[in-house]
């Protein structure tokens, strides 16, 4: 008899985890993952990043990059030969033309899905980047396509590299080097290289984002010093460089004081500078909707219970809002 | 061809624009927006200097969000309502039972067989489609009549904003909103109207979270059947004396495993299924204002109350003709649902439950209201017992708890089944209603299965236990 109390506690525990497990959605899909292909494009990326930054590309360097064998690389390369999307030039290996639109292809569809985890989904940015690794082999161009438009048509990706159009053009690379900068020099963070992992890992445990402002102190003993939103920061000399900084068009420099709205209190005021780009997307916009803008002033208005959530007096209006949103939200003294 | 070629060139040069201004243009241009704004605003409104001295909403905002007076504030508030809800009903739920299934029903019946109809036609029509319905209405209808409205008010008047401002650290400890507080609480209305109104949540994660638990909030169809078992089986073990306190303290462990059980399933959810979907908090607290009594009154009624009904009576209407139908047509001279209930009698003893409460359940999915009736009359025509009910499949319920205690002792039920049922009425599927909404909500087969089976598969896991340590206990 005990034996049929399996059969309806069987059934519903199976569709629970049907449910726990079916991620249907584009964004967690599994792939079948073909790894000759996987293996080719990454190695045209490659070859397409050396070029990209006019450095020397040979099967070595290639193994070492994409920590393969020689042997299989070097199979790999011979089939993009004979699909003449590479040529060997001397001991040097180039791309042909359909090779790099192939290459800048790959590279779309990864700046695109990185962009989409950014402003669509909850998915931490550490994860981003490996799971664009993944996802920018399984696209086809009408997804691609489809993803690009529900997003906007990006030009950038959240790491501020520009995204290749779908004809395959792409600027110029922008701005310089962090450990560049000469003393006193006064920038902005355009972009983090994203590979390798470990260093953008420890880059963006810093605190440093895309669009944080560097005020430059100098190079100290292989330690490259600055403030980053006027609070001191240190890097190593191998996570400085990659790190690119420059001034972008409509930038606003802010000198003087840099308050988190988190360090106010019941009562106290201050005018808003800028909300941090590490607050993305839907988030974004809804706290500039909110009339959360640079040059607005804001006051502390009320406590809740705990403590947190504050309220804040913002244009006449009253809004709540997390401690997690106003340490992202920088404000000056009035 | 020239056009392609130009369209091209067009959004070619468009790329290398975007690519030049970067990427600070959308944050920018919003606040250039602001700027003119303020701009012209300023020529065109004066503020007086002077604060004013004493400013009635600083004051109650200081007092409702106060850490020591809010909580018992809010709490007092709720049981206001709920007190107002309860007691109120009662009268016009009576009322509109006399007339509907008391007067209106044999009427009915009469006028049919008059018509020279044939006998399964009267009980299809008038038993099953006719008295399901009356039921769900004179039950269903002054409870949420008085509900919304109440609590429409409380919204208009600018308190409901401030709950969710005390609760949202609550809530977001669960990966949810503040707003979720309300939600909920208009879920022990009614959930499908809690459903609807999970619209105030406009970040999409916290608003699929608070729809999927929103069922764990004992709704009013739900607290009639947890008294009137609570009264009978706990209230029962307690001394005379105690007996109601034993039976409310019950009924209230119930509702308050209920608010335990979604913010569990809000956390659970945000951390596996939810993880990746995109979040935002935002919160506005708006000036209090005297509430606009006879709008709140016509928008509530409308929106609200008659919306819901009606979503219900579409549904009790077909299930009232299934519920007579199983107690009607026989196979071998035993009715279908006696069938079922034989059948299932072994499996549903493992959860300490029994067949006619599974079988219930199923039928009197259009509204949890009629599930007590359901299951009177199913243990009545199981039993054979012919002092009680009006035939089989014409569902009816008891003006004594006695005579209810009774029907129900006969049928074999012990103090395990009361408090199983009283788990089971809290964790089990929403009604039709409420999936349907759910399901016009989320435009979603995936989401409105989960918030559906998630419940019962926690109910039966959770009675399932409670049997087997009651066994080993005993």
């Amino acid at each position: 008899m005990i034996y049929l109390l399996l059969i309806p506690l069987f059934f519903l525990i199976i569709i629970f985890i049907f449910f726990l497990f079916k991620k249907g959605k584009v964004l967690f899909r599994k792939f079948k993952t073909n790894s000759e292909k996987i293996l080719q494009e990454d190695i045209l990326k490659s070859v397409y990043n050396h070029q990209y930054q006019n450095s020397v590309c040979n099967i070595e360097s290639l193994s070492e990059k994409l920590n393969k064998t020689n042997q299989q690389i070097q199979s790999s390369v011979d089939k993009l030969i004979d699909s003449k999307h590479i040529e060997p030039d001397n001991k040097e290996i180039r791309l042909t033309d359909s090779g790099k639109n192939y290459a800048l292809k790959i590279i779309r569809f990864h700046r695109l899905y990185e962009k989409f985890l950014a402003d669509k989904t909850n998915v931490n940015e550490k994860k981003w980047h490996q799971l664009a690794e993944e996802f920018e082999h399984n696209l086809t161009n009408e997804e691609a396509e489809k993803l690009a438009a529900q997003i906007g048509n990006p030009v950038f990706d959240p790491h501020g590299d520009p995204i290749p159009s779908p004809k395959g053009e792409l600027p110029e690379v922008k701005g310089m080097r962090l450990s560049e900068l000469n003393p006193g020099d006064i920038s902005v963070v355009i972009h983090i290289e994203d590979e390798p992992d470990n260093i953008y890992q420890s880059i963006v445990n810093k605190g440093i984002y895309n669009g944080i402002q560097i005020r430059f102190l100098g190079t100290f003993n292989n330690e490259v010093s600055f403030y980053a939103n006027e609070k001191l920061c240190s890097l190593s000399l191998e996570e400085a460089n990659n790190i690119n900084v420059g001034l972008l068009k409509l930038e606003k420099i802010h000198l003087g004081d840099f308050k988190k709205l988190s360090s106010l209190s019941v009562g106290q005021r201050g005018k808003i500078i800028g909300i941090a780009k590490s607050l993305r997307g839907q988030q974004r916009r809804r706290l500039m909707d909110l009339g959360i803008v640079p040059g607005t002033e804001i006051e502390v208005e009320l406590e809740s219970m705990s403590g947190d959530p504050l309220a804040y007096k913002i244009r006449g209006t009253t809004i709540a809002l997390r401690k997690n949103q106003t340490e992202k939200i920088y404000i000056e003294s009035l | 061809m020239s056009d392609n070629h130009n369209t091209d060139k067009i959004i070619s040069t468009a790329n290398k624009l975007r690519w030049e201004i970067g990427e600070n243009l959308y944050d920018t241009l919003m606040e250039t927006i602001y700027q003119n704004a303020q701009e012209i605003a300023s020529k065109a409104i004066t503020y007086s200097d002077k604060k004013p001295p004493f400013s009635l909403d600083r004051t109650l905002d200081k007092i409702l969000t106060s850490k020591y007076f809010g909580l018992p504030i809010m709490l007092l508030m709720l049981a206001l309502v709920f007190w107002i809800t309860i007691e109120g009903a009662n009268y016009p739920s009576s009322f509109l039972a006399s007339v509907l299934v008391d007067y209106i029903h044999p009427v009915l019946k009469d006028l049919l067989t008059s018509l020279n109809s044939p006998k399964w036609l009267t009980g299809l029509l008038v038993d099953g489609a006719y008295l399901s319905t009356a039921w769900v209405i004179s039950v269903m209808l002054p409870p949420m009549a008085i509900f919304f409205p109440l609590f429409t008010l409380l919204e208009d008047f600018g308190y409901l904003p401030r709950v969710a401002f005390n609760m949202d650290a609550l809530y977001r400890k669960a990966g949810a909103h503040g707003k979720q507080a309300l939600t909920m609480a208009m879920g022990f209305g009614c959930n499908a109207a809690g459903v609807i109104s999970t619209r105030i949540i406009d970040s999409p994660r916290e608003r699929l979270i608070a729809i999927i638990t929103n069922n764990f909030s004992l709704c009013n169809g739900r607290w009639p059947a947890q008294i009137l078992i609570a009264t009978i089986f706990i209230g029962g073990l307690a001394p005379a004396y105690l007996a109601g306190i034993f039976s409310a303290a019950a009924v209230i462990f119930i509702a308050v495993l209920g608010i335990a059980m979604s913010l569990i399933v809000s956390w659970f959810l945000s951390k596996t299924l939810l993880k990746g979907e995109t979040s935002s908090f935002s919160l506005e607290l708006p000036p209090y204002r005297p509430p606009r009594i006879l709008q709140t009154l016509y928008t509530s009624l409308i929106d609200r109350t008659i919306f819901v009904l009606w979503r219900a009576i579409v549904f009790a209407v077909p299930a009232g003709m299934i519920i007579w139908l199983v107690s009607n047509i026989t196979i071998d001279n035993i009715s279908v649902a006696n069938h079922f209930i034989e059948k299932v009698n072994p499996v549903a003893l493992l959860f300490g439950l029994n067949g006619v409460i599974f079988l219930a359940y199923i039928i009197a999915i259009p509204a949890n209201e009629i599930v007590i009736p359901t299951i009177l009359m199913l243990t009545v025509s199981q039993l054979g017992l012919t002092e009680f009910g009006a035939g089989s499949g014409v569902l009816f319920e008891l003006e004594s708890t006695a005579d209810t205690a009774k029907i129900l002792h006969s049928g074999g039920w012990t103090l395990l089944t009361g408090i199983n049922l009283m788990l089971f009425s809290l964790l089990h599927n929403p009604c039709s209603t409420t999936i349907y909404t759910i399901y016009k909500e989320t435009r979603s087969l995936k989401w409105t299965a989960l918030s559906t089976f998630l419940p019962i598969v926690l109910g039966l896991s959770l009675t399932f236990l409670v049997t087997q340590i009651f066994n080993l206990l005993s």
